[in-house]
């Protein structure tokens, strides 16, 4: 049972933000107990929605005098479980604070509240000729200070890199509410250490950023995309490497599998694949304009070597975005054809795919589980679906133990436990497959720089210790509490 | 109360769109094209929030009776703007309809929106009520009170009802003194090619704005096709499913299924939005009912929008009408039927009319049945951002083809003493057919 | 290094890491007592060795190949521990686009196996291929392609690092996209030897270009050449460096382009539409490293000074600079920096530092000492963190180095 907030605490926190910002209702608070993981769900003690950097600093001020922890949340679409509230946590969230500051075009460089949509900076700055290259697949929703938080990627940061390399400065209320400037284009870097660096990717654990300074690209000539259908998730992979290794530099390199071809043919939004498709392999490339045929018909060439079904190029952008269907709706597709689903987020070596790859269908054999595999190919990020059906307790078990066997699969081919989604809560417990505790002692003490009490979203990214040995599904049940 | 009969009926209510509930993954891509939660932030306020509160309820961890439930169910607009980008292809319409129902029944809703349903679901009631309305028009009534009345208390809905009633007069370059009645002159058109049409007059279109109706079978018989009389049509029910009095929905739905099938109609015209989305989901609303599920497909599979008549066949180009039209989207037209260009495919056959669809055309107008009166800030927001749009455009006229929205549009306009004209796109279309000399002289109008 | 710290520490470490000269690029204050320096030959045996030193409370000094200014002499007793023994290639798959090497692995050396495979680092700051992976990550420097490729701290994967107190952590990676955790590996990109002595590092590495197209514009004065170089920094293509040189007699813009043949082709045609200007075309690697040099004019002094401002000040930036006498001028257009080499004859150092340290803040900008003479008193010329981020910066030193006994280039 959720303990409510102080009335003094309430009413003062109204006084910040006025009183129809703040939700104590506990019928209301229900729509926060979740992010995009819905595995998880608690409600928050309160809900506050400030409005500017120092309607956030009252607010963190105000909390942290009273010993409350303070739970960032941006969108509420992540899928670590990052947004999801501690027993005590009170969410405060920067839907509100969603203006784009300042456009500076000569220097490229933008500036905006954390609750800008991603895809809203891009159409800000598209008609001056410029964008933001983070293109995670929530973009049209999801926000910068999410992004901030989790170093979100995207197809396109192939080539074009993450969201840490496109903030150059940010202002962030850091425990107690502190207001803190870090960082800024035109200020000599090395009179300080990286610590936009370490903020970013911090997912809330060190402070909540309320002003980011961002560096925006000149939009490209011309694009290319392409769509090669093969018969299996192999020749794809090979096609894949036969690309990378001829010295191309494509924009983004996905990947979809049969699973999720299925799944997307028996749904709204059925695109027409050949029923022996295996595999669906979408190649865009960018850039100047004279370059790119040569590019796609050099990438053509590779798919069609590797034994392609068929090899479709867009004649406009239209057709682009029909191209890009299967990838960009693979995950709504998914959740009609299982009641739940679980995405994990595993990187490895682009070369150790195509093992990794047949060890996860080995992995959904053994269990029983239908897994779809949709992956940033380029870079070697998966995204295995487990698809379930949380009413059956059984499942959600086998669903447990799958995914430490997927997550260790993926570290012993060299690779990593979470690419771009975070570790949150849903990852905390495997940590300790990729970090000793040396590496996770490290982490600890960085985080007791910006946040000695432990006051911002504590329980995430790093495992407890008493947390060891609870599996997701107790930890699912006890959180439905 | 949980536990009594009608807790159980309404749980079961919900509860057989577990099904419907299943395909939201939570993932908020929703969240950015709701007008409400644009301007509140609040997840309570969005698709998916309100999607959570459903499935609160069906859980049983929410009384369908709290407070909480009935506001942010209430305050959604119902436009559906959510569905088209929606990953999983939640029906929220549906949802929402069901919801609606779910929370009217644990408490049912005010006064003033039982009184209106009641009378627009019952022609004894609903003809002398337009006729009312059609008086306060016609004598400048209407405009006085909107002009005069202050804005504040219980005077701000009275003054928005009567601003929405002053607005529904014709736009004066449309104003034919001429009645007129069938087609002097078909053209080289092949008539036994075109299906024979059956317009749905409706409630408010042919109290308020009958001129439209007439204009709608005076563009299609111009362009070749056999419209029919309907006897025994009535309200489509389409206020009623929205405002969740779904049983009188159904009712309605069944009379006009009988009276369609009866028409002998191959489609069926529908030239208001609100109207034609919720004929389209007949299926829906009755696939309860054994008797009727089969027919209500069957019919609601014939409905089309009049622009999408229109536009399926070559339109037939008339006289010059020279303006400047800003159009805007009708929700339940764009985002609940899909239809985008039909509508200014037909205003572009206006020789001489220059058509520029509204910025941000596709949010909702805040018409919404009364959102306005119910919900008169939020309303008032969202209402005067639409009305800030269409006047950036300087045109001289309005055109959307759903009278709910040419009265919150209108209301807004005039409100800020603004003179653009608001229009159905058929009226222009039908002017410039006038002009050209199609129509023959005589009859009622 | 003092006779009795050498007794102690030929114990603990083998007897090839020790015997190396002092290289005679190190500042004078470094160089005395100090007849040899450290070079352990493994991590272990840098972990062993900062474990000692903490231990005892012995100063630390991280050189690679010594060539940076050392601001701050560190007080007695300290040692000078080098790199240069620990430079192995660990691993390199081409096809993977990353390799990790030792710290001690010079740029040069780690080209001309990557060249093999067509591929490379593109990361250009001053002499690059004489330095070392670690100085590199730990200089956190880039250079004009970091406007083509970005910055170094964006394609830095994993570093295995020994903090102050000779704890080893290995951070990060071997794959592309990794956020398992909070990301100190950033920091560390940087940290110049304040917070650990960075062992090895593994970086994701780039095809080389197909076509190196270096294009040159020369004028008498480096503030005719800024409107076009600024043009450029804003035009829709985005060259692969965009930069100024100037020397006393004559300035030049440089812009480099990378890519296919028709991509080269039709980038430079779109950039001479876009600034109405021709330019002259060098090919050849001779001429482009010539044109390329980071000290113009062969210049060969230890004063140098390097400033920052947004990049559409460059140009205010430039005028100031180019008023000292003599002064070479190297300046990244895209992000708004300049280095300037000052010749050492100019009177009175100190005055003319303080002087340009003024007016560069008047213009909203910042400058830092690269190279001081060592006689004068750097840390004046160095520039300071803000508050509240110094303070951070502070706290993330003492976690990495409680005792204090590193001692970096600050």
């Amino acid at each position: 049972m959720t303990r409510p907030l102080p009335s003094t605490v309430v009413s003062d926190l109204a006084e910040i933000v006025g009183h129809e910002h703040v939700i104590t209702d506990p019928e209301r608070l229900l729509v926060y107990e979740s992010d995009g993981l819905t595995a998880y769900r608690r409600p928050p003690r309160a809900v506050v929605l400030p409005s500017s950097t120092e309607e956030i600093s009252a607010v963190v001020e105000l909390l942290h005098s009273n010993g409350i922890e303070v739970i960032p949340r941006g969108a509420g679409t992540g899928l670590s479980g990052g947004a999801l509230t501690t027993p005590e946590g009170v969410i405060v969230g920067t839907a509100r604070m969603n203006r784009i500051l300042k456009i500076d075009v000569e220097n490229r460089l933008a500036i905006a509240q954390p609750g800008v949509i991603n895809a809203r900076l891009t159409e800000a700055t598209n008609p001056y000729g410029l964008y933001y290259a983070p293109d995670p697949s929530s973009q049209s929703t999801c926000t910068l200070g999410g992004n901030v938080a989790e170093n979100s990627g995207g197809p396109h940061c192939l080539k074009y890199g993450v969201t840490a390399r496109y903030v150059t400065g940010l202002t962030v209320v850091l425990a107690g509410g502190r207001i803190v400037q870090l960082g800024g284009v035109g200020r000599d870097p090395y009179s300080t250490l990286d610590l936009v660096g370490l903020f970013v990717g911090s997912e809330g654990c060190f402070g909540i950023a309320t002003e980011i300074e961002i560096r925006l690209l000149p939009i490209t000539e011309g694009v290319r995309t392409l769509l090669g259908i093969f018969e299996s998730v192999e020749s794809a992979g090979r096609a894949v490497t036969k690309i990378m290794a001829s010295g191309l530099m494509p924009a983004a390199v996905e990947i979809v599998d049969g699973p999720t071809i299925e799944a997307v043919e028996a749904s709204v939004f059925a695109a027409g694949y050949p029923l022996e498709a295996g595999a669906a392999l979408v190649i865009e490339f960018d850039g100047t304009e004279a370059g790119l045929d040569l590019d796609a018909d050099r990438a053509e060439k590779c798919c069609l070597e590797e034994g392609a079904i068929e090899v479709q190029r867009a004649t406009d952008p239209e057709h682009r975005v029909k191209l890009w269907r299967a990838r960009k709706k693979a995950f709504g597709a998914m959740g009609r054809i299982a009641p739940d689903l679980l995405v994990q987020d595993a990187t490895v070596p682009r070369t150790k795919l195509p093992e990794v790859l047949a060890g996860i269908d080995d992995i959904g054999n053994r269990y029983g589980l239908k897994i779809a595999n949709v992956f940033h190919a380029g870079d070697g990020n998966l995204h295995p679906n487990i698809l379930f059906d949380r009413q059956n307790q059984n499942e959600l078990e086998l669903v447990e133990l799958a995914s430490k066997e997927i997550m260790q699969l993926c570290v012993d081919a060299g690779g990593t436990i979470t690419g771009e989604h975070g570790v949150g809560v849903d990852k905390r417990e495997y940590m300790t497959l990729v970090h000793g505790p040396a590496e996770l002692e490290a982490m600890a003490a960085a985080k007791r720089v910006f946040d000695p009490a432990s006051l911002f979203n504590p329980g995430k990214v790093l495992p407890d210790v008493e947390g060891e040995g609870t599996t997701k599904s107790e930890k699912i049940l006890a959180m439905g509490e | 109360m949980k536990g009594t009969p009608a807790y159980e009926a309404l749980g079961q209510a919900l509860d057989a769109q577990r099904e419907r509930l299943l395909p939201c993954v939570h993932c908020g891509f929703c969240l950015p094209a709701c007008p409400t939660y644009n301007r509140l932030g609040n997840e309570a306020d969005s698709p998916r929030g309100r999607l959570h509160l459903m499935q609160a309820v069906v859980e049983g961890r929410l009384e369908p009776s709290s407070e909480a439930f009935r506001t942010h169910i209430d305050r959604c607009l119902g436009c559906r703007a959510c569905e088209p980008v929606c990953p999983s292809g939640v029906e929220y319409g549906t949802l929402l309809e069901l919801a609606r129902e779910t929370a009217t029944q644990a408490v049912p809703p005010g006064l003033p929106t039982r009184f209106l349903l009641k009378v627009l679901g019952t022609p004894v009631l609903r003809i002398p009520f337009f006729f009312i309305g059609r008086l306060l028009r016609g004598t400048g009534f209407a405009a006085l009170g909107a002009t005069v009345l202050p804005s504040y208390g219980p005077f701000r809905a009275v003054r928005l009802g009567l601003a929405m009633l002053a607005s529904t007069r014709r736009w004066q370059p449309m104003d034919s003194k001429e009645s007129m009645t069938g087609i002097a002159d078909s053209g080289s058109l092949d008539i036994s090619q075109k299906s024979r049409v059956a317009v749905l007059l409706g409630c408010v279109q042919e109290g308020l704005f009958r001129r439209i109706n007439s204009a709608t079978v005076r563009v299609l018989e111009a362009n070749g096709y056999e419209v029919v009389t309907v006897e025994g049509q009535d309200c489509c029910g389409a206020l009623h499913a929205h405002g969740g009095d779904l049983e009188s929905a159904r009712t309605l739905a069944r009379s006009n299924i009988r009276a369609f099938e009866a028409s002998g109609a191959d489609l069926i015209a529908v030239n208001a939005a609100g109207c034609g989305a919720t004929m389209k989901d007949y299926g829906i609303l009755l696939e309860e009912d054994p008797d009727f599920a089969q027919r209500a497909k069957e019919v609601a599979s014939s409905v089309r929008d009049v622009s999408e008549i229109l536009d399926s066949s070559g339109l037939r180009t008339g006289a010059s009408v020279p303006c400047k039209i800003a159009y805007d989207h009708p929700c339940h037209l764009l985002h609940a039927q899909g239809v985008e260009h039909a509508p200014i495919t037909v205003l572009k056959a206006v020789p001489d009319a220059e058509v520029h669809v509204v910025a941000g055309a596709e949010e909702c107008c805040g018409g919404a049945g009364i959102y306005g009166i119910t919900h008169p800030e939020l309303g008032g927001l969202i209402g005067g951002d639409k009305v800030s749009a269409v006047r950036a455009c300087s045109a001289d006229a309005v055109a959307t083809p759903n009278p709910g929205c040419m009265m919150q549009i209108g209301a807004g306009l005039r409100l800020e003493a603004s003179n653009e004209g608001v229009i159905h796109p058929v009226e222009l279309l039908d002017e410039s057919y006038r002009r050209a000399g199609f129509y023959r002289a005589g009859g009622a109008e | 290094m003092r006779v009795d710290l050498t007794d102690s520490l030929s114990s603990l470490l083998p007897k090839e890491a020790f015997g190396f000269s002092v290289p005679s690029s190190l500042p004078a204050a470094l160089r005395t007592d100090v007849e040899t320096i450290i070079a352990p030959g493994s991590v272990e045996e840098v972990a062993m060795l900062l474990q000692w030193a903490s231990e005892r409370g012995v100063g630390v000094v991280p050189i690679g190949t010594g060539g940076h200014t050392y601001p701050r002499c560190p007080s007695d007793p300290f040692i000078v521990l080098t790199t240069s023994r620990l430079n192995e290639i660990q691993h390199y798959e081409p096809a993977d686009l990353t390799m990790t090497a030792g710290a001690g692995v010079l740029i040069r050396d780690l080209a001309t196996e990557m060249a093999i495979h067509g591929q490379w680092l593109p990361f250009d700051p001053p002499d690059v291929r004489n330095r070392t992976l670690g100085g590199l990550v730990a200089t956190g420097l880039s250079g004009p392609l970091w406007a083509g490729y970005g910055q170094l701290r964006n394609h830095v994967l994993g570093a295995t690092i020994v903090c102050g107190d000779g704890q080893t952590l290995r951070l990060g990676g071997k794959v592309v996209k990794n956020v398992a955790g909070f990301d100190i590996l950033k920091p560390m990109v940087g940290s110049r030897g304040e917070l650990a002595i960075i062992t090895s590092a593994t970086v994701r590495i780039f095809p080389l270009p197909v076509v190196d197209r270096l294009l040159v514009l020369e004028a008498a004065d480096i503030s005719e050449l800024v409107p076009t170089a600024r043009a450029i920094a804003t035009a829709p293509i985005m060259p692969a460096s965009v930069s100024l040189r100037a020397t006393s007699n004559r300035s030049r813009l440089l812009v480099r382009l990378h890519g296919a043949q028709v991509s080269v082709d039709s980038d430079q045609k779109s950039l001479e539409k876009h600034t109405s200007v021709s330019f002259e075309v060098r090919d050849s690697p001779e001429d482009q490293s010539l044109m390329l040099e980071e000290r113009g004019g062969g210049m060969n002094t230890e004063l140098a000074v390097r400033v920052w401002a947004l990049p559409s000040r460059i140009d205010a930036l430039l005028d100031v600079l180019k008023q000292v006498p003599g002064a070479s001028l190297n300046a990244d257009v895209y992000g708004g920096s300049v280095r300037a080499y000052l010749p050492e004859q100019i009177s009175d150092i100190e005055s003319s530092l303080t002087g340009l340290q003024k007016d560069i803040e008047e213009l909203g900008g910042t400058m830092r000492a690269l190279q001081i003479p060592a006689e004068v008193n750097a840390s004046a010329y160095f520039t300071k963190p803000l508050a509240d981020e110094g303070e951070l910066a502070s706290g993330l030193k003492r976690a990495f180095d409680p005792q204090s006994i590193l001692w970096g280039i600050g």
